[in-house]
């Protein structure tokens, strides 16, 4: 064997191997046990040295949303501080005190107390802690696919676009109801539309770019992601219907968020299987957004069923919609292109 | 509050440390490390009722753990370089079986910690303390990134040598 094991584990840990080294890698620790023993020993070391360096440095914060270290404490040697979340609390160290034991298992319980018992005061903490919950779990998941429904419209009184002739009108927006929305992660979305023929108007992007595929005319193209969200509600506060994590993420600061007590199918009350919970969310004064979000999640899973968005400003309209999530399966690495969703005679145009 | 949630919290923090070393072991970013350790926190609090106390918890909090860690790597990191689904699996094993021992040792780590010195404590801090990779540790310290890594190659024999001779001299 031309390599020398030890030096291939700390390139790993240190995330310098290349694709080659990395396959020396896998066949040496799969080789015997002693070489994944090695292994595992040299990744204890790597995680619990992390843990020592961070406790001697004494700039360990425990962050919780909104909650900064403060910069004038920070050691003014070191740009970037560690921030110690709340799993890290419960980190146990074998030279640490019982007392700290005792505090870890304290912290624990609280939190589990929030997120079992969370009523009175705790609920607005418990929304904070399920809100990110749920999404970790979106960010985990696999690509989701979502049902559009259009439950209420409310018009605004029209101007009657005096001035405008028809030629500088908006073509009229494709419906949002009874459309399918499919997102993966942050900036991968494709939003299928019926138009009042019955074609597909697809808008959509890979992360890369964004596009336009109408039932007719050239496929357009453009670097700029956003390009062609403008017409799917939300996106002017944040909350675009396109980028269900960006959504949410805003929710914390713009919303005050409330757990409700669990549903179960059989009215049972306990914690089991196909258990349901509702995070609502009303809008603070000051902030725009819809008035209020509903969002109805698995309690066991923390994975998001149903999104409804109460009076959500689209254009000078409110809207009333619901997303349902109908289908959460890996879609392939070519899905979000548009070269998916038109045929291949199409005419493309970057923009 | 529920008893078997009581015990898993409880068996949670003792089987903590291990989980987090194999979490580390295939994420590698700590700041990852610490968001992927609080959904498994998370999950196998939200799955304490299928825990059966008969088995063992490390083993079933690494099966969790599992999960969790492939989820992740799924959804963040799909150009990344990453072991593939039988290392992973065969790691998980790895931990559960040898992890009470390995886990004593480490026991020395801080005193043996204390020794170092100069250049290679100052190596270490920006590693770990700061969460920096060599080749950002290269850019604070004036040398190449293969020379910060090396070098902290060397601190980590170091430190696993100290930490042997400790154990000798605590067995005799």
């Amino acid at each position: 064997m031309s390599f020398d094991p030890q030096e291939l584990i700390d390139g790993y840990l240190d995330d310098r191997l290349s694709p080659n080294e990395l396959e020396q890698l896998e066949t040496w620790i799969q080789e015997c046990p002693q070489n994944a023993r090695e292994f595992a020993s040299a990744a204890m070391l790597h995680d619990r040295l992390r843990d020592e360096q961070v406790a001697r440095s004494g700039i360990a914060r425990f962050v919780v949303d909104g909650c900064k270290p403060n910069p004038a404490e920070q050691d003014s040697e070191f740009e970037s501080t560690p921030k110690v979340r709340i799993a890290s609390i419960w980190r146990w160290n074998g030279l640490r005190s019982i007392a700290t034991a005792a505090s870890v298992l304290a912290t624990a319980a609280g939190l589990l107390i929030i997120l079992w018992n969370g009523f009175g005061d705790s609920v607005a903490v418990a929304g904070v802690v399920e809100l990110n919950r749920l999404i970790a779990t979106s960010v985990l998941s696999f690509d989701q696919t979502y049902q559009i429904d259009v439950e209420d419209v409310a018009l605004a009184r029209r101007r009657g676009g005096r001035g405008r002739d028809a030629s500088q009108m908006r073509p009229p927006k494709p419906p949002m109801d009874a459309a399918i929305l499919h997102v993966r992660g942050q900036s991968n979305f494709v939003l299928i539309r019926k138009t009042v023929d019955g074609a597909d108007f697809v808008t959509g992007s890979n992360g890369r770019s964004s596009w336009a595929a109408r039932p007719d005319g050239p496929v357009r193209v453009s670097s700029d992601l956003s390009r062609f969200n403008r017409d799917v509600p939300g996106h002017e506060f944040h909350m675009p219907l396109s980028n269900i994590n960006e959504g949410l993420s805003q929710m914390r600061v713009a919303y005050d968020l409330h757990v409700l007590p669990i549903e179960n199918p059989d009215g049972d009350v306990s914690f089991g299987e196909g258990a349901s919970r509702l995070l609502v969310a009303v809008k603070k004064k000051g902030y725009p957004g819809p008035r209020r979000v509903e969002i109805t999640y698995s309690v066991s899973s923390g994975h998001i069923e149903q999104l409804r968005f109460i009076e959500m400003p689209y254009g000078p309209d409110r809207l009333t919609l619901r997303l349902t999530l109908v289908e959460e399966r890996d879609l392939g690495p070519d899905f979000f292109d548009h070269s998916s969703h038109h045929t291949s005679d199409r005419t493309v145009i970057e923009e | 509050m529920d008893e078997r949630i009581l015990l898993v919290t409880r068996q949670w923090a003792l089987a903590q440390p291990v989980v987090s070393a194999f979490v580390t072991s295939v994420v590698r970013d700590f700041a990852d490390r610490d968001d992927v350790l609080q959904e498994i926190a998370v999950a196998i609090i939200q799955s304490s009722h299928r825990y059966d106390p008969e088995r063992s918890f490390v083993g079933w909090a690494l099966g969790i753990a599992q999960n969790q860690v492939k989820s992740y790597l799924r959804a963040k990191h799909r150009n990344r370089l990453v072991f593939n689904d039988e290392v992973i699996a065969l790691v998980s094993d790895t931990f559960q079986s040898e992890s009470p021992d390995e886990m004593h040792k480490l026991e020395f780590l801080n005193e043996c910690l204390e020794k170092l010195e100069g250049r290679s404590k100052q190596l270490c801090e920006l590693r770990y303390a700061n969460d920096l990779k060599p080749a950002a540790i290269a850019q604070k310290v004036q040398m190449s990134a293969n020379a910060v890594a090396k070098a902290l190659q060397r601190i980590r024999d170091q430190l696993r040598a100290c930490i042997q001779s400790k154990i000798i001299t605590e067995r005799a």
